[in-house]
Parts: C-alpha cells; structure tokens; sequence
C-alpha cells in the first residue's frame, strides 16, 4: 500500500540503526564521531530548513535552541542520575531529551513571536539576539556551570538514538511538506499577502515553524550533549548558528534532499581537510565562496521549472 | 478611509446581493483598490462599517475575512512563485484540512481519506476550467491570461459567497479578454455568487455588469444599469472633463 510505505521506510531505518548500534564498537572511533556528527547535523540543518526554507523566515539563532536541548536534558539525566544500563534508563534517557526538545520548542514560540512582525534583515538580527542571549543566560548560571561548562553527562547518545531521530524528523518532515496543510508553509514564505487572501494564517504557521523547528534543534542539542559529554556555552554561539544556516543555504532552502546532502558534506570536509591543516579554514572558505558563485541557489532548489510551456485551452466554451 | 492625512475614501455606501455582478469603475486613483482592501481586511477603515451578511466585518484579520466566505484576486496577479497549478489551487483548500498538524506530521488517522477527497476536488475545479494539462507547471511560467485564470481558480477553490476581482482584465489582449469575459459569465451560473469588479476596460464592464457604481476621488458619484451610467453626466465628465 502506497500511503504506508514511508511508515515502513521510517521503520526500516529505525531498525537499521539498532543493528548499527550493535557493531559501532567494531568501526574507527574516529569516523564514527564523524557519523554521529553528519547525524546531528542533518537534524540541526532540516529543523533550521523547516523555519528558513519552508516557511521562509530568517533565523540566525538556531544554535540557541540546540543549547536549551542540550542543557535540559543534561540537566535531566544529571539529576536522575542515569547511567544507561537498565531498560528504564534507556527510557528516562528518551525522555530526557524529549524534555530537551519541549523546552526548545518553548523558546521557539518566544522567538517566533517577534517574528509575526518582523521580515528579513529585521527578524535575522532579533534571532541572532535571542540566540546570544540564550548563550549569555546559560553562561551565567552557576548550577549550569556557566563558563566552565557542564561535565559528566552519561555517554548515552549512540548511533541507535541519533539516526532513528534523524529518521523521525526527516518522516515527519517530509510528511508535513507533501500534504496540504504544508502547503500553507510555501504558500506564506513565497506571497504573505495572497496566502491571507485565501484563508491562512500567516501568524499560525510562523509560530508553528519556530516550535517545530525548535524542538527538533532541541533533540539535536540532547543528543549532542550525550555524546560529547562535556558542553559549555561557547559550543552553542553564534558560530554554530552560522555552520548551520550555511548547510540549508548549499542545500538550497526548501530541499529536503538537498539539506540532508549539504549537512552531510559539511561535515566531512572540515574534518577531511585536516590533513592541510593550517589552510584548512581557507579552503573551507574558499570552497563556500565558489558554490555561491556558480550555483547559489543551491544544490537542489525546491522550485521545478519545465522546459516546455503546456499551453492548455485558451478558451472554455 | 484616512491614510494619515489622505482621505482615499469618503463618500460611498453601496450594496451588492448574493447574485449580483456589480462592477466599481471610476478614474485612476479614485479608490477603488481601497475599497477592496478595507473589504478584505487589508486596510481597516478609519470611518464606516462592512456589512457581510449580517456581521461587521471591520477589524476582523485578512484571513478571517477570507474564511468567512469573500475572496479576490489582485490588480498585478498574486500567486505563489514556487508552486505549481495544483499546489496553488491546493494552498486554497487548506479550508478543508481537518487533520491538524498532528495529522500532517504523522499521516495517521483521517489524513489519507481528506487528502483524497481534497485532490479530487482540485482536480474537478482544475479539469472545469481547462487547467487539467497545465497542473504540474509552474503557475507564475504559465501566459499572462492562463495566470490570470489561475488565480480565479485559486479564489473560487475556497467556496466564496463573494468574489472581487480587481482589474481581472488588466495586460490581456482582446481575445484572452474575450476569454475571461466567459470565464466571468461561467463562474456566476455555475457557482452562483456575488461578484464585485473593478474594471478600466469598458467593453469588459458593460459587457457583464449589471450594476455599476461609479467612484470619483474617494466619492461616489453614481449609481445605476451599464446604460444609466454611459448616459451620466456626472460619469461623463469624471472621465472626460467638463462638457464645455
């Protein structure tokens, strides 16, 4: 049955990743990092992809939300003092960054507030701030451990838990964008006016792109937390934020494959270009540079224009 | 209507019924697009009521006033960019959505049957006004005329009691106005609602109307049948100057 086939792909890849769970002791430590980071980043930049390219609101701020997951649901398992070795702990940890992405997606409402009223250059400026201003809270916070970090988070995040949520968002995604109520997202970032004039609520869908978007970045940062361990505020500023942007623009905004692509390049370069080391961030750069140039809308772009123009009937009667 | 000093609007009560074709003419600037806009909530009007069966429309949010029934076109067409026939009249029929977001993310529950049911509809609107073949192309690609049509489309996809076309002639040639002349026609019998138009193109306004209310800077100056009105001598000058 058609309607049920990407409920069994959504599946598959929830299985597959358990059985990868299993055998991730047996690859390099070091490229495993690197899968785990292309998985978080996927989920960073399609949560970023939803509020940016889907919904067509600039948000400079996105490391903010990841921050939020990262510390509440460092903060939950810290406190339950779980360690990952019974059946409930695998729970509580599900939970804990459940609760990651629900305190996201309530800063995501915060934010996506002011954004009912601002457009473009104005509402990138008002989310970076809230992204800085998130950084700055936290490092403030003394039973956060502020600037010198939060340590001895339980390593629970393995590949189980970060690509079956990478599957989860991209399923559920996926889903909202091919359905007629996604429309609506389209419809609001390319004509604002026009969607109004046919019933949407212009309001409604910026708010839900902000706490979708969120809570997503808000599992990402959870997951992240749980597998480095350590995470202090000048790992969520605005930097990060940048990385991400930069990973749905060459994606091209609005792509979901492209996104996922982007993410996954972006990650490996910086990291396969160690070996020159000290010019690394040059060519990095570089490389950034010349993508733009010759093919800025990026790597896929949402938009299918036809060679030919079908001209149906001119007339009806 | 007072844009902070400039009263665009000042002197103009009229009516329309459930089965009227009533056409809003006058000079250029003299208000007409405003008329619209306070009507569909773009502009809230600073004096004066909107009456939609019944309830007061002023004050209510654009999209509101669209879900209570009144739908329009623009002077310089609207549509979505990045979407295609299909999508655009789909975007439209949001109103039939009754899955939520839940539904949306999840495709659990009623979202199969509503999606279903909401396709076949677009594809019925689409086929009745030849734009079946033209569903996968990009809207705004399509020629000028076939946007135009588009865009009635996407009006009409949510069941309006009341529909304004602003200017719906504006660009064509003859015979895509010809075209749109039926099109008109065509929507009134098949979908029985009340349309509003404004319109410079006098063949199109006499041709279809079958009330005018003429506007002349912010005032409304007459009032009557295509025939009372091209016999006006208010009308007459408005557009042409005093009779010398």
């Amino acid at each position: 049955m058609k309607f049920y086939r990407s409920i069994i792909i959504f599946a598959a890849a929830v299985m597959l990743s358990f059985l990868a769970a299993l055998f991730e002791n047996r690859i390099n430590p070091y490229y495993f990092q690197i899968l785990i980071y292309i998985g978080i980043n996927i989920i960073l930049a399609s949560s970023l992809n939803l509020i940016n390219g889907f919904a067509g609101q600039f948000s400079l701020g996105h490391a903010g939300f990841m921050a939020i997951g990262a510390y509440t649901s460092a903060v939950v398992t810290s406190t339950l003092r779980i360690s990952g070795d019974s059946i409930i702990d695998i729970a509580a940890f599900a939970v804990a960054l459940l609760l990651g992405g629900f305190a996201a997606s309530i800063f995501g409402l915060l934010v996506g507030i002011p954004s009912l009223r601002l457009k473009g250059d104005y509402l990138a400026i008002t989310t970076l701030g809230f992204g800085e201003i998130i950084r700055v809270i936290v490092q403030n916070l003394d039973f956060l451990g502020g600037a010198r970090g939060f340590t001895g988070i339980p390593k629970l995040a393995n590949s189980f838990w970060v690509f079956s949520t990478v599957a989860a968002v991209i399923f559920l995604i996926a889903n909202l964008v091919n359905s007629t109520y996604g429309k609506a997202f389209l419809a609001v970032r390319d004509d604002e006016l026009a969607a109004e004039a046919v019933g949407i609520s212009s309001t409604r869908i910026k708010v839900i792109a902000f706490v979708t978007g969120a809570f997503f970045a808000g599992m990402a940062g959870g997951l992240y937390a749980h597998f480095v361990t350590y995470i202090n505020p000048a790992q969520f500023s605005f930097l990060k934020s940048f990385e991400i942007v930069v990973m749905v623009i060459i994606g091209g905004m609005g792509s979901i494959a492209g996104v996922i692509i982007s993410a996954v390049l972006l990650t490996i370069l910086p990291e396969a270009l160690r070996t020159v080391a000290q010019y690394r961030m040059v060519i990095y750069s570089l490389l950034l540079i010349v993508i733009m140039i010759t093919r800025p809308q990026g790597l896929f772009i949402r938009r299918r224009k036809t060679g030919n123009i079908v001209v149906p009937k001119a007339r009806i009667i | 209507m007072n844009f902070g000093g400039l009263v665009a609007v000042s002197d103009l009560c009229f009516d329309i019924a459930s089965d009227d074709l009533l056409g809003l003419i006058g000079p250029n600037g003299a208000g007409k697009t405003t008329v619209f806009n306070m009507i569909t909530g773009i502009h809230h009007p600073t004096t004066g009521k909107v009456i939609f069966d019944g309830k007061g429309l002023v004050g209510m949010k654009a999209n509101q006033i669209a879900k209570s029934g009144i739908a329009r076109t623009f002077q310089n067409i609207r549509l979505f960019p990045s979407l295609t026939v299909f999508e655009t009249v789909q975007v439209a029929f949001n109103k039939n959505v009754k899955y939520g977001f839940a539904g949306a993310v999840t495709r659990l529950g009623a979202f199969h049957n509503n999606e279903k049911s909401i396709h076949e509809s677009i594809m019925e609107v689409l086929d009745f006004f030849s734009l079946s073949d033209a569903k996968d192309e990009i809207a705004v690609s399509l020629p000028y005329g076939l946007q135009r049509r588009v865009e009635i489309v996407r009006a009409l996809a949510t069941k309006p009691r009341l529909l304004l076309l602003d200017e719906p002639a504006a660009g064509m040639n003859p015979s895509e106005k010809v075209a749109l002349m039926s099109l008109i026609k065509l929507v009134r019998e098949r979908f029985n609602i009340a349309i509003l138009l404004i319109e410079h193109d006098m063949k199109v306004v006499m041709g279809i109307c079958k009330r005018l209310v003429v506007l002349d800077y912010g005032i409304k100056i007459a009032e009557g049948t295509p025939e009372e009105i091209q016999k006006h001598p208010k009308v007459i000058e408005a557009y042409l100057g005093e009779q010398v």
